[in-house]
């Protein structure tokens, strides 16, 4: 397929993949259940700063909206597509993609994106809901930041697709990429905002955290949208993730190419 | 419906899809409960599912597998020997026979995923069997084999129930299993009973008639058939004509009498056919 | 169930099916070694990160709700002690609860002349993860060096009883959920959510405060594997604690058994 009849290939199939999420629609609830892990983090920091005041700057509010705004970008941004690319490869499923029309990437990231429409028409009313009521919840930012913060959740997820599909290209030569990709995250996660806002950091591991990919698809749009960016460093953010985009289709194009070769060359 | 099994019988099933084969398999092996009514088998109420029961019988079902995926089939086997807490002495003697009758030798050190499904389904069969249940409750065994691996399974249910004198029930989509084993055969529709009987009274009762081939010289009026029989089908100079069954003989000397024969054969009709005319007989 | 053999005898099976089971679990994967280690390499980077993470904490405040850092990190040797149980010993059972329903496994394994609960929860072992729960047991023993204060038998003897009563309660826990497969829930999503719960004992309960902590404690168990352990082993709690935990597994155990078989009476009773 050409890449030109790709944009009209999507509403079509993200209509199939939204139907697909529909029906699955209790596996959805189990995952908005399970998204327990940022309002951990949101709890332990409140009895920090029940016991210290403030941290760092942050108070109990601002440690409430940087945790929803984070659990929020968290459902958009993730993209588990590693696995699925891991089994095609090693099971021969990718054998049955590669015969249709569409480049496997789109087929993954489509069904991602058929999965984020439902759970965002779920989780989005329910937060807007809850900061109607919950007054700690406050994002001092006008329509325009947050429009820029939604590109920036965007950009994450674009960022997030493209690095966990160049390492999940690795499965053609080894059975270990999984362990690898994990270990990739965990650093990510402790880099990303998850553990704590990235200003907490000691400013060593900050200036390092803010060149890395991780923080695009957490930390970077909740700054943003809890006004805590101006232009210049916006402008750095987005910098750095199309920066780090661009690396990873770079890697996973080649990638996928040479380990396509091989695939079919050893006839799986 | 209401049926009663002796045992060291084979009773075949037959029904078309959704007739409540499998149900009723399933109610006997106790893993449904009869909404009414009762069933018993070996002294048990299926559903109670008592250990004792659950040692005597075993559940073989074609699509399904129980055998160890990335295993080798040997592996299941000493699974089942535990299970079912079979004795060495008792469980080698049952294997070397299984090994034996089923050929089974050349594939028990190769994982169970590398078979092909007609030997899986002989591994099935072995780990089924290894605690020598008398009863076996075999549910579409020969489902998607081909022809030769059909015919292996087929065999081997025979020579089995001859030799342990085990009780077997078979439903079978495959006509040729059921006729090939069954001494007995059971009609189901919808739940309920419509034959219970040996094959050869079915075919009599459903069929009195037989079918006559003939291929002609040259065409015929069917009205000039009509004498010899009724007319079944007509392709081109081949006609089958539909004969009484006490008077096949005569009428087979009337068609070579009165008609431009060049050959003749009798058959009977296909279980098939007469099943179908089973069915449609409401 | 009625059954003719002495309970004796009966146990002695039970183990030896474990054994097979457990072999058949190890025969199972081809690159047992290779996979083994590089989980134990995952595991340790996951406990040290876990660790650090919980300074940039502390660099804001001395304690949190009460506990000092080498407190909490036996807390947290506690979590992923629990969490290697359950990566060990429930998921890899729990994850195939769907597969048994719709490919009809669950026919077969009814017809077994085992208990059925045994077979569906206990029938597969986590080979690479066995190392999990030690490792964890590490982190435990780093923080209480820490803190440089050994704990009395008697608070081991307290510890002990709470870790086995934690592992009951896991149990029950989970399989009062994989239960809920047989209508039709997916398994994996089952097994999300108690990962998800899990998550919460990370840091002791104290920290989540008010409705949250009770919860923990009443509702979500998660305060009787981690924090409770941990305050024995730190020297806060007493026996009534362990009267208490040992209460509440036993019967959330029996109650996930009775709900065993009351699925299954619902299960075969579906056919007419």
């Amino acid at each position: 397929m050409t890449t030109r009849a790709v944009p009209r290939v999507y509403p079509a199939l993200l209509r199939a993949a939204w139907g697909s999420a529909v029906a699955y629609r209790g596996q959805v609830v189990l995952w908005l259940l399970t998204s327990l892990f940022p309002l951990i983090m949101m709890a332990v920091w409140l009895s920090v700063v029940e016991e210290a005041g403030t941290a760092g700057g942050f108070d109990g509010p601002d440690f409430v909206s940087y945790y929803v705004a984070a659990a929020v970008t968290n459902h958009f941004t993730v993209a588990w597509v590693s696995w699925q690319w891991d089994e095609d490869i090693r099971t021969g499923g990718l054998s049955v993609k590669l015969l249709k029309p569409l480049d496997p990437f789109h087929h993954h990231a489509i069904e991602q994106l058929g999965k984020k429409l439902l759970i965002g028409a779920v989780l989005l009313p329910a937060v807007a809901a809850a900061a109607a009521v919950v007054s700690s919840i406050r994002y001092p930012v006008g329509p325009g930041t947050a429009a820029v913060a939604a590109v920036a959740v965007v950009a994450g997820f674009g960022l997030n697709l493209v690095m966990a599909s160049a390492f999940s290209m690795l499965s053609f030569w080894s059975t270990q990429v999984h362990n690898l990709y994990q270990l990739w995250w965990g650093v990510g996660f402790f880099l990303s905002g998850w553990v704590a806002p990235l200003e907490l950091f000691p400013p060593t591991l900050r200036r390092v955290a803010v060149l890395l990919p991780f923080r695009s698809s957490l930390g970077f749009p909740v700054e943003i949208v809890t006004g805590r960016l101006d232009g210049r460093a916006i402008a750095a953010g987005f910098a750095v993730t199309g920066a780090w985009s661009a690396g990873f289709l770079f890697v996973y194009r080649v990638l996928w190419r040479r380990g396509l070769r091989r695939y079919e060359a050893v006839g799986a | 419906m209401s049926f009663r099994i002796d045992a060291g019988e084979i009773v075949g099933f037959l029904g078309p899809n959704g007739a409540g084969k499998t149900t009723t398999l399933k109610c006997l092996a106790g893993l449904l409960h009869p909404t009414a009514g009762r069933a018993r088998v070996l002294g048990f109420t299926p559903h109670e599912r008592e250990r004792a029961f659950l040692r005597q019988f075993t559940l073989v079902m074609g699509q399904r597998n129980q055998l160890l995926w990335d295993l080798p089939a040997m592996e299941t086997f000493l699974v089942n020997q535990a299970i079912y807490g079979v004795p060495e002495p008792q469980f080698r003697a049952a294997l070397d026979e299984l090994v034996a009758l089923l050929e089974l030798e050349p594939l028990l050190d190769k994982q169970v995923r590398q078979l092909s499904l007609g030997e899986r389904m002989r591994c099935e069969l072995a780990a089924s069997l290894l605690h020598q249940p008398r009863v076996l409750f075999l549910d579409e065994p020969t489902l998607g084999l081909d022809v030769t691996a059909q015919a292996t399974i087929r065999d081997f249910v025979r020579t089995y129930s001859a030799r342990q004198g085990a009780t077997v029930l078979l439903t079978s989509h495959y006509m040729a299993d059921v006729t090939a084993l069954a001494s007995r055969i059971l009609v189901i529709d919808g739940g309920t009973m419509r034959y219970d009987g040996d094959l050869r009274a079915l075919v009599e009762r459903h069929a009195p008639y037989r079918l006559l081939r003939l291929t002609l010289d040259c065409q015929v009026q069917p009205a000039d058939m009509a004498a010899v029989g009724d007319l079944e089908s007509a392709d081109g100079l081949a006609v089958t004509l539909r004969v009484p069954r006490a008077a096949t003989k005569e009428r087979a000397a009337l068609a070579l009498s009165s008609l431009p024969v060049a050959d003749v054969a009798i058959e009977d009709p296909s279980v098939e056919d007469i099943i179908r005319q089973v069915f449609t007989q409401r | 169930m009625t059954g003719s053999q002495a309970p004796g005898l009966r146990a002695g099976t039970y183990l030896r099916l474990l054994g097979i089971f457990y072999r058949n679990s190890l025969l199972n994967e081809m690159e047992y070694r290779l996979k083994f280690w590089a989980n134990v390499g995952l595991s340790l980077f996951w406990l040290v990160w876990a660790a650090l993470s919980v300074r940039v904490y502390f660099r804001f405040t001395g304690t949190i709700a009460g506990w000092a850092y080498h407190e909490v990190l036996v807390v947290m040797g506690l979590f992923f002690t629990v969490n290697g149980i359950h990566q060990a010993l429930i998921t890899p059972n729990l994850a195939r609860m769907t597969e048994y329903v719709q490919k009809g496994t669950l026919d077969y394994l009814l017809t077994k002349p085992v208990d059925s609960q045994f077979l569906v929860s206990l029938r597969h072992i986590g080979v690479h993860n066995w190392a999990d729960p030690l490792l964890g047991l590490g982190l435990v023993g780093y923080g209480l060096a820490r803190g440089g204060t050994a704990p009395d038998a008697g608070a081991v003897g307290l510890f002990a009883v709470l870790l086995a009563a934690a592992t009951v309660l896991l149990y029950g826990v989970s399989l009062l959920l994989q239960t809920l497969t047989i209508w039709s829930v997916s398994s994996r999503g089952m097994d999300d959510v108690i990962e998800g719960l899990l998550e919460t004992g990370r840091f002791p309960v104290s920290f989540y405060g008010g409705a949250v902590q009770g919860l923990l404690t009443a509702v979500v168990p998660v305060a009787f594997m981690t924090t409770f352990p941990a305050e024995a082993l730190l020297g806060r709690a007493g026996w009534p604690v362990a009267v208490l935990a040992v209460t509440v597994s036993a019967t959330i155990f029996l109650a996930a058994s009775v709900f065993w078989r009351f699925a299954l009476r619902s299960y075969t009773g579906a056919g007419s």
